[in-house]
Parts: structure tokens; C-alpha cells; sequence
């Protein structure tokens, strides 16, 4: 298989409309057996997908028309959105997954693009979805503001721990967030104003005066007012992965990869290493307080039992489960991690404990994650 | 084999019959079937109340099914909100956008409770809450959707106070928890003890899973009331109740339904439950026809676990609902419509009657006080004739 | 300034729990230079078992010292075992692997471990009531009140500190531990068995935390399944604080904390709440200004 052979653009066009496919048809039924019947048939097929090269094809039409896949993937949400539109919780369901995905992403540039750890990465979507609460104090705020300022008041937040951050190495960086995310769980439960155990409660989101918590009506055709939450969890998703790509894609991208690669080397070539950890740092944490201050207002509620360590280390997990570095990889580990649970009741107890053997497995195995993340290769028609 | 094209297509085919057979239908009922969520903590610390009250609405639906007269066959769909009200939160939207769910008995914590009542209403689902005493549950908002069987914990509040007084305590420290729940338990007890006369020399908010009381307990000791009262659920309470012991604290402890059941008893051990006191909004239910019929069928069912305080309640939540879908039909907007005119309905724990806002309004407070490892009403107790006293009573 | 001795008092029972968990990451780190982020589950597994040796005790109708020693013994067993076989299945395998991976793995091993005991220990979700076996209440200096199994306790935490210290740089063994620490290729060149320190290592180190949430627990009357995860945190902390590597630095570290701790009650009795985000607060300004620990050997890096 010669990297240089131009491939057609229909595979990666095809597999994402049968991704989106499964993603709805997964989040749609209830029945527990037809579930798991249908995780089964995608099992086999997707193993059928492998040995008949078939992903091969996929990734490189997909690394070579990302246009054509970006467009497949807009529609085929779409269509999930109208084959789903009458079942409310398959929608919340579908939104979430991509919110959660946003988050992986970020986490994924300062993990995979910088070396970054993170272990607090709950405190930080908290802070976005905290400081969407309190934004729902000034009724007058626009919510597309909203959503924006709460990215931006968790990059301030971020920025505290910038110093703590950069002077520390290994171990003791992470520590840094892993402290930070108890202290936000701590300050939170601590003051009453942020409502306390108690929690806070928020209304949904109006765009351009288009109140979210209604129904979309087309004649005698009703969609579920989660549907607005998609659309909009689908736009977030998208920015996520152009900021990603474009970060990727670039000298920046090439400069993110030599410091996480070697520090030590790349400062003897001149590189700031301290600029790029910053970039890295706060990119992620404003998709993170984004998605967080997004997810908050669809729920119309959070509590700091919302953003707990476990959480934290459920988003690394689902970074590692896609793929160090991989951001596409998000997509399918975060469905994997969210839809389950609630699809198959009878895990929901285990769910942790069953994620956790998941993730020691692959780090025992493979450390680098279950899609590896292939260095640059800077020949044309490559997924670099 | 599996490598080969037509080996793999075989094996897709293979899957997608597999996938045939599971939507087959499996077969029809005579009656349609109707849904009920029962919402609760069924893991965590509270899960001794939960599994109770489920067991108790488990109950009443298998006998609801049982009876040939009944026009439907019911299913309870039990969800758990582990107390925690973010999860209550997800279950119960999950229970509301499911349009197959016509009605729910949901929710033993006051805090969970309070985040979810919006959700009911925004998805339209009636509910009858069976244990959470908060009152802004029922009062806070008019929303037609909103009922509750238990009572409130104003009336254990008013009723606690005046006993208090009148039993000669004069100085009290509040110890609550920092949610609704306890912030309300707190304005109440303080108002009420207020106007008997008696005076509150400190208060004191902790969230209810700090572990550590000494900072509180140490500062407690240094005031030196005759009695703190406890604004908080039962493992919090525990905590209390042990932490002052062994801080050499001799004040009499008061609670109120929070701790009232099994769980405290057991948590802390009879030595040192003994002698705590506190108030609860129920009928004294082993002595109504009613509740000696629940009581009986419970320990018929064979369930291992305790029916707790509440299990009553839950039972004649569950019963309510039924019947009221027995009347008006399987239709949310119907069943709404007949909770609002329930009077007189006659229950395990009394008869129910909603006032406008849905809320209950004939529980009336049972005194009661931890003797020899059990909880049991004051005018029954040895320590209201006097033949055992509490902590510094006079 | 009575409440403010009656504060500190609290915060020396904390103190000593922290600095003996702190121990145990910093002999791991010594020896290795790995984090083994499970050590605060193990230690719950520990109290687990002490918790079903008393019951097995008592059913049989032994009175409380019999099942206090049985407590510590069987606590100390369960975790210097599961210590040890965690350090040989998973730890050393890895261990030239990249921080971050054996963080999150063994981060995730000790999630395993807790949502096991959540799930499988008859009402492991409930907070369990531990036995109440030490003498109740205490003696009053004024108004400072001094409980009996404070001092008890106390006396236990320190015992063991020094008994580990003394271990640590009297003994041969001691000498072996530190040599590895120093030099592993150097240690091995020289004949020692590597493998075999480590594992006694990992079983000393996770011996004290078995010690040290027997007394938790006792100190209570309550543990629960999650009771490790904060300890790890904290004793993580106090381990960093003090330097890694450096015994005194983690016992220094862990007083430390629980002194922040108590300071912050101390000065604002009624937001004691947030005691535990003041002391994290101190500790990530201590680390990044001295981003190796207070205490810290110089040490130098591979480039």
C-alpha cells in the first residue's frame, strides 16, 4: 500500500455516516437486548472493517479531502438529529457525548500536542460551567457571551496555576492539577453563594432569541427542544477540532511536538518552551470551561458532585481509550464512556470499575493509547 | 477463513440475523402495561431508606397486580439518585423524556428534591414525593405537577421546639447541614425555639460529607449548651453522635426525621443511640388498620431489608398514583388533573388530602426517643414516666 | 488561646496519619522513582480487613485488645501484601516507562481497588462503623480537652515513624534501601538483590499505611471506601512538599499540611470548610518556589 496513491473521497464520507448511524441508533433504542445485540453486530463489523483494510482507505481519503469528511459528518448529524426526533433523552444523550468530546479534545492538546498532564481536568470544565451559573445571575447577558466569557474566566483560572505549572516537571506538575481540581471541588462545597452541596441552577440558553427550551415545530413535524442543544454541541465540537487541527497542522504544531518529545532538546534549539506550554494550557482549558458552561445550561443544573476526581480521570482515560494525540479519536471513546452506562443499565453500577481495567489493560499493552498517533510524515495525501 | 471476503460477509450476515431475532416480539400481555418511576437513593449512604421505600412501592405494585380488577398491569421503574442532587437531576430527566413514564414517586432527599422539581415540570410529569420534608418542594413554586405524602418539617419543627422548652432546655446550638435541607431545618428550629422562649448560642453549617467535626464539636464544647440540635441526614448524624462522645460532650442530642429508622440506630450502636430524641411527621402506623395491613404484607413479601421510616409512605405514594391512573388513564395530563382533587384518600399512613400547592396536609408530629436500641414514641417511653432521664435534663 | 490548643491538638492526630501515608510515597519514590498513586486505596483495603478481623474477633468473643492487635496485624498484612504484588505485577514491569503512564496506571489500579470494596464488601458503599476499642473520653487541662485515644494513638503514629527511621538507617536492610535509592545499576552491580529490596520496600511502606488507617478509623469510629483517595492526595502532597526521596521531608510534610489545616481554623473558626483549599493553596505556592520540595537532594537529570 504506497502512502502516495490518491485516494476517492467516498470512503471517509461513508464511514461517517455509518458512525453517525451507530451513535444514533445506539442512543435511540431501550430495549437492553437489542443493544446488545446491535454493540455485537458493530463489533464484528468493525473487526471486518480492519482485516479488510478498509479503515486504511477510510483514513486516507479522509486525510485527503478533510472538507468532504467535515461535511459528511455535518449531515450525517443531521440526520441523526431528524431520525431522532421525537426521543428526548437519546438527544441529551448525543449532546453530551459531544460536549464531553470537546473537553477530550482539549485535554488532548495539552496531553498529546504539549505533554501536559492533567489530572484536574474536572475542576476546569467546573469552572466554565460555575461561572456560566453566575453569569445566569445577569439576566441581561447575551448567551453567546455567556458561553464565551466562561471560557474565558477559566483561562484567568488557568492562568493561576501557569507559574505552578511551567517551573514543575513530572511528579510535581502533576500534582499542580491534580491539588487544583480538589480545591475547586472544596471551594465550591464551601461557599454558599456558589450554592454549596446544594448546587446551582441555571436556564437553558437563548441564541439570537431563540429559546432553547422549545420545541422545534415544521409544520406537523415536532422535534424535541434537545435538538437546539445538538446543533449547538455540534458547532462547539466543530470549533474544537479546527482549533485542534489547526494547531496540529501548523509551525505551531511542530513546536507543541518538539517540547513535548524533549524538553531539554528542543530549549538548545531556541525553542520558548514556555510560550508553547501556555498555548497549549490555556487552548484546552477554554474548551473545556466552553463545553462545561454549555453542558451546564442544557442540564439546568450542577453541583460540585458534578466535577469530582473521578470525573477527571474519566476524561484522561477517554483521551488514552482514543488515542494519545489522536482528536478524532475523542469522538468514539467519549460515545463508548457516556452512551454505555445508560444504554446497558446493568453496567451502569460498574461502569467506573470497568473503565478503570479498560485503561490498565491498554497501559500495560500498549501505552501509547489504542489508536496511536503516527509522528508527522510530511508527504502529501498522509494523515499527519 | 474470517479473512476472506465472502468469510466476512458471512459473518455480517451472521450478526445482522442475530439482530433480526432479538426485535422479534416476545409475546403479548392482556392488559397494556403502564410505567411508574420510583426515584431514590438506592447505593450510598442513604441507601438503607431507599431500598425500603422501594421495597415498599415494589409492593404495592405486585399487589396492585395481583387484583383482577385492576384495568392496567403495572411496572415500577426504580432509578437511583444516590442523594446526590445532580444525579437526581439526570435521573430525573431520564424519567421525564420518557414519554412511556406517566407518572413518578420520586426522591427521599430534601436536597435532591429541590434541584429536580423543575424538571417534572418541564417534561410534564406528575409526581407524588414520599419522603423529602423541604417545604419550598411543594412551596416554593405553584406547579400543578408537584405532590407530596409526606409532611413538611415545619410542623416537626413547631412541635420539637415547644417539647424542648417545655421540658426545661433553654440553651441550644444548631449543628445542620449546608444544604436547602439543613438551612431550612435551621430557620425553622431557630424560629419556633425562639418563640418558646429558649435561645440559640451558636449555629453551625457543615457540608454533609465533611468527615471531620472536631473544629465544630471543639467550639460546641467551649459554648456549653444543654442540647444542639441536628439539622441533617443520617450519616452525618452518626458522625455527631459519635464525634461528641468522644469529645467527653454530655449534651442531650435532638434530631428530627433525618435520623429517624434502623440506619442511625444501627450506625451508631445502642449504647450510644440511646437517649437521643427526635421528631417525626407520621401517624403512629402499627396502630391504623391501614398500616398494620402494610406491615403485615411486607412481612409476607419476604424482604430482607427494613421497611425504614418512610417505607409507609412510599407505599401509599405508589397506591395513590395507581389509583389515579386507575381513573384517569395512562395520560400524564389526566393523572395531573386528578392529583389535584385528592381529599380523604385513604392510606397506610392516614388519609391524604393536597392543599393547592400538592402537599399533604394531615401528617401530625410523633415525638420520639432511642430506647434499648429502638426508636419509640415519647408517651411510651420510660423516660416519660420519668424512670429514665435524658442528658441533662433537669 | 485555649480553642487555638484544642485546634492544634486535632491537627497533630492528622498530621501524623498524613506524614506516615507521606512515608510510604516517598520509600517508593526513593527506591524507584515512581509514584505509586494506589498507596491510598491500599490502605483502605487494610482498614477493610482490619474492620472483618474485629468482627471475626468478636464473634468469637474476644474482648478489645485481642482485636486491636488482630486490627493492625491484619491490616498490616493486607497491605503489605497487596502493596508488594501491585509493585510486582504492574509497577515494576513499567517502570522505565513515562511518568505520566504509571501515574494514571497506578491512579487507576487503586480506582479498581476502591470500586471493588464499593461493590463487592456487603454495603461497601455505606460509611462502616468501626469498633469503638479504645477508652472512651479523656482528660481536661481547663478547657483543653485531651482524648485518650488521641494520646494513645499519637504515641502509636510516632512509634512507627521511628521505628521505620531507625530501620531506614540502622539496618543492613536500611543500608540496601538506600543504596538502590542512590544508584540502582551501582546497587546491583554490587550484589544486591533489586528486586528483592523493592519488594520489602513497597511491603514497609505500605505496612505504616495500613497502621496508619487502622488508626484512622479508630479515631472515628468510621471508614469508608473512598476514605483513601484525599489521604493519597495529602500524603502525595506532604511527600512533595518535604522532597521526594527524603524521609524527613514527608514526615515534616505531613505535619505541615495538617498545620495549615489547623491554622486556617483557627483563624476563621467559622469557615473551617475551607481548611483543606487553604492548605493545597500553600502547597502549590511552596512547590513553585521550590519546584523540588523543601527538603530536596540535588539531583540531576539524564539529558
Amino acid at each position: 500500500m504506497t502512502s502516495a496513491q490518491r485516494a476517492a473521497p467516498w470512503p471517509a464520507i461513508i464511514a461517517a455516516f455509518v458512525f453517525a448511524g451507530m451513535l444514533a441508533a445506539v442512543a435511540a433504542i431501550d430495549n437492553q437486548r437489542l443493544v446488545i445485540a446491535l454493540l455485537c453486530v458493530f463489533a464484528v463489523v468493525w473487526m471486518a472493517a480492519m482485516r479488510l483494510g478498509v479503515l486504511a482507505r477510510v483514513e486516507r481519503s479522509a486525510g485527503q479531502y478533510p472538507h468532504a469528511l467535515r461535511g459528511a459528518i455535518l449531515l450525517a448529524a443531521l440526520a441523526a438529529v431528524a431520525l431522532l426526533h421525537e426521543d428526548n433523552f437519546g438527544l441529551l444523550m448525543i449532546a453530551t457525548v459531544l460536549l464531553y468530546a470537546t473537553c477530550c479534545i482539549g485535554l488532548t492538546i495539552q496531553l498529546g500536542y504539549a505533554g501536559l498532564s492533567n489530572f484536574g481536568a474536572a475542576g476546569f470544565v467546573g469552572t466554565g460551567a460555575y461561572a456560566a451559573a453566575v453569569f445566569n445571575w445577569l439576566p441581561w447577558l447575551p448567551d453567546p457571551l455567556v458561553l464565551v466569557g466562561a471560557g474565558l474566566i477559566t483561562v484567568i483560572v488557568g492562568s493561576l496555576l501557569l507559574l505552578p505549572v511551567l517551573r514543575t516537571r513530572g511528579h510535581y506538575a502533576a500534582l499542580t492539577t491534580l491539588a487544583f481540581g480538589i480545591m475547586f471541588g472544596v471551594f465550591v462545597d464551601a461557599t454558599p453563594v456558589l450554592g454549596g452541596p446544594q448546587g446551582l441552577k441555571l436556564a437553558g440558553i437563548t441564541l439570537l432569541g431563540w429559546d432553547f427550551s422549545n420545541d422545534i415545530r415544521v409544520a406537523n413535524f415536532v422535534i424535541s427542544f434537545y435538538a437546539n442543544y445538538v446543533l449547538l454541541a455540534l458547532a462547539i465540537f466543530a470549533l474544537a477540532i479546527f482549533i485542534a487541527s489547526r494547531l496540529d497542522r501548523s509551525w505551531l504544531g511542530i513546536w507543541l511536538d518538539s517540547v513535548r518529545l524533549d524538553e531539554t532538546a528542543s530549549a538548545v534549539f531556541g525553542v520558548n518552551i514556555g510560550w508553547w506550554k501556555i498555548l497549549a494550557f490555556t487552548a484546552g482549558n477554554f474548551l473545556a470551561g466552553l463545553a462545561g458552561a454549555t453542558y451546564a445550561q442544557m442540564m439546568g443544573f450542577i453541583a460540585p458532585n458534578n466535577f469530582t476526581l473521578a470525573d477527571s480521570l474519566m476524561l484522561v482515560s477517554a483521551v488514552i481509550l482514543g488515542g494519545i494525540g489522536n482528536r478524532w479519536g475523542a469522538l468514539p471513546a467519549t460515545a463508548i464512556l457516556v452512551l454505555l452506562p445508560e444504554k446497558l443499565q446493568f453496567i451502569q453500577e460498574y461502569r467506573l470499575l470497568l473503565f478503570a481495567i479498560v485503561v490498565v489493560v491498554i497501559l500495560m499493552a500498549s501505552p501509547a493509547g489504542l489508536v496511536p498517533r503516527r509522528i508527522r510524515r510530511l508527504e502529501p495525501g498522509v494523515v499527519a | 477463513m474470517w479473512r476472506t471476503r465472502p468469510g466476512v460477509a458471512a459473518l455480517t450476515g451472521g450478526a445482522l440475523a442475530v439482530l433480526a431475532l432479538t426485535v422479534l416480539p416476545q409475546g403479548s400481555l392482556a392488559k397494556d402495561t403502564v410505567k411508574i418511576a420510583w426515584i431514590g437513593p438506592l447505593t450510598g449512604a442513604l441507601s438503607a431508606h431507599g431500598i425500603g421505600g422501594r421495597n415498599s412501592a415494589e409492593l404495592a405494585v405486585k399487589l396492585k397486580n395481583a387484583d383482577p380488577a385492576a384495568r392496567y398491569n403495572y411496572e415500577l421503574v426504580a432509578l437511583d439518585d444516590e442523594c446526590k442532587p445532580n444525579v437526581g437531576v439526570q435521573v430525573a430527566t431520564r424519567a421525564g423524556s420518557d414519554r412511556s413514564i406517566i407518572a413518578a414517586v420520586p426522591h427521599y432527599c430534601s436536597a435532591t428534591a429541590i434541584a429536580t422539581v423543575e424538571v417534572y415540570n418541564r417534561f410534564k410529569l406528575p409526581m407524588v414525593v414520599w419522603a423529602a420534608v423541604l417545604p419550598e418542594i411543594t412551596y416554593g413554586k405553584k406547579l400543578p405537577e408537584i405532590h407530596r405524602v409526606s409532611g413538611t418539617l415545619i410542623g416537626q419543627n413547631k412541635v420539637g421546639a415547644k417539647f424542648m422548652t417545655d421540658l426545661g432546655y433553654k440553651r441550644f446550638v444548631s449543628l445542620c447541614d449546608t444544604t436547602d435541607y439543613g438551612k431550612s431545618m435551621d430557620k425553622y428550629f431557630t424560629q419556633f425555639t425562639l418563640e418558646n422562649g429558649g435561645e440559640v448560642i451558636g449555629k453551625f453549617g457543615v457540608p454533609p460529607d465533611q468527615q471531620d467535626l472536631s473544629a465544630e464539636l471543639t467550639q460546641i464544647k467551649d459554648l456549653n449548651p444543654e442540647a444542639i440540635f441536628f439539622g441533617g441526614l443520617t450519616p452525618l448524624g452518626t458522625r455527631l453522635r459519635t464525634q461528641m462522645v468522644k469529645f467527653g460532650m454530655d449534651q442531650l442530642m435532638e434530631g428530627q426525621s433525618g435520623i429517624i429508622g434502623d440506619a442511625f440506630i444501627n450506625a451508631v450502636g445502642r449504647e450510644l443511640a440511646e437517649g437521643v430524641l427526635s421528631f417525626f411527621d407520621s401517624p403512629r402506623v402499627e396502630k391504623s388498620e391501614a398500616g398494620k395491613d402494610f406491615i403485615k404484607k411486607y412481612a409476607d413479601a419476604g424482604y430482607k431489608e427494613p421497611y425504614e421510616a418512610y417505607g409507609p409512605f412510599s407505599f401509599a405514594a405508589t397506591n395513590l398514583v395507581m389509583d389515579k391512573i386507575e381513573q384517569a388513564g395512562p395520560d400524564r395530563a389526566k393523572v395531573t388533573e386528578a392529583l389535584a382533587q385528592v381529599k380523604d384518600y385513604p392510606s397506610a399512613v392516614g388519609p391524604i388530602t393536597f392543599d393547592d400547592y400538592g402537599q399533604n396536609i394531615t401528617p401530625l408530629t410523633t415525638k420520639f426517643v432511642v430506647q434499648d436500641g429502638k426508636w419509640v414514641p415519647w408517651e411510651d417511653s420510660e423516660y416519660a414516666t420519668g424512670k429514665r432521664k435524658l442528658n441533662r435534663q433537669k | 488561646m485555649d480553642i487555638v490548643a484544642q485546634h492544634l491538638l486535632n491537627g497533630l492526630m492528622q498530621g501524623t496519619v498524613y506524614g506516615l501515608v507521606a512515608m510510604g510515597f516517598t520509600l517508593f519514590f526513593g527506591v524507584m522513582n515512581i509514584i505509586k498513586f494506589s498507596h491510598g486505596d491500599v490502605l483502605t483495603l487494610g482498614a477493610f480487613g482490619a474492620l472483618v478481623a474485629a468482627g471475626l474477633l468478636e464473634s468469637a468473643g474476644l474482648g478489645a485488645w485481642p482485636q486491636i492487635l488482630a486490627m493492625f496485624a491484619a491490616a498490616v498484612a493486607v497491605t503489605a501484601i497487596s502493596g508488594t504484588e501491585i509493585a510486582r505485577f504492574f509497577v515494576l514491569p513499567l517502570r522505565h516507562s513515562p511518568t505520566l503512564n504509571i501515574l494514571l496506571l497506578t491512579m487507576m489500579l487503586g480506582t479498581i481497588i476502591r470500586e471493588c470494596l464499593r461493590l463487592f464488601f456487603p454495603n461497601g458503599g455505606n460509611p462502616q462503623r468501626f469498633p469503638a476499642l479504645l477508652p472512651p473520653g479523656g482528660i481536661s487541662f481547663g478547657r483543653v480537652f485531651v482524648r485518650y485515644d488521641g494520646i494513645i494513638l499519637l504515641a502509636v503514629g510516632i512509634a512507627l515513624i521511628a521505628f521505620v527511621q531507625w530501620v531506614i538507617t540502622r539496618t543492613r536492610f536500611g543500608l540496601a534501601v538506600r543504596a538502590v535509592a542512590e544508584d540502582e545499576e551501582t546497587a546491583r552491580t554490587m550484589g544486591m538483590n533489586f528486586t528483592r529490596v523493592v519488594r520489602l520496600t513497597f511491603a514497609l511502606g505500605s505496612g505504616t499505611a495500613g497502621v496508619a488507617g487502622v488508626m484512622y478509623g479508630l479515631y472515628y469510629s468510621e471508614i469508608n471506601y473512598a476514605m483513601g483517595v484525599l489521604l493519597a492526595v495529602i500524603g502525595f502532597s506532604a511527600a512533595i512538599v518535604g522532597g521526594l526521596g527524603n524521609m524527613w521531608g514527608a514526615i515534616i510534610g505531613g505535619y505541615l499540611f495538617a498545620g495549615l489545616q489547623t491554622i486556617a481554623v483557627a483563624i476563621a473558626p467559622a469557615a473551617s470548610e475551607y481548611k483543606t483549599f487553604f492548605a493545597f493553596l500553600v502547597v502549590i505556592m511552596v512547590i513553585t518556589w521550590r519546584p523540588t520540595g523543601l527538603l530536596a537532594e540535588r539531583r540531576s537529570e539524564r539529558v
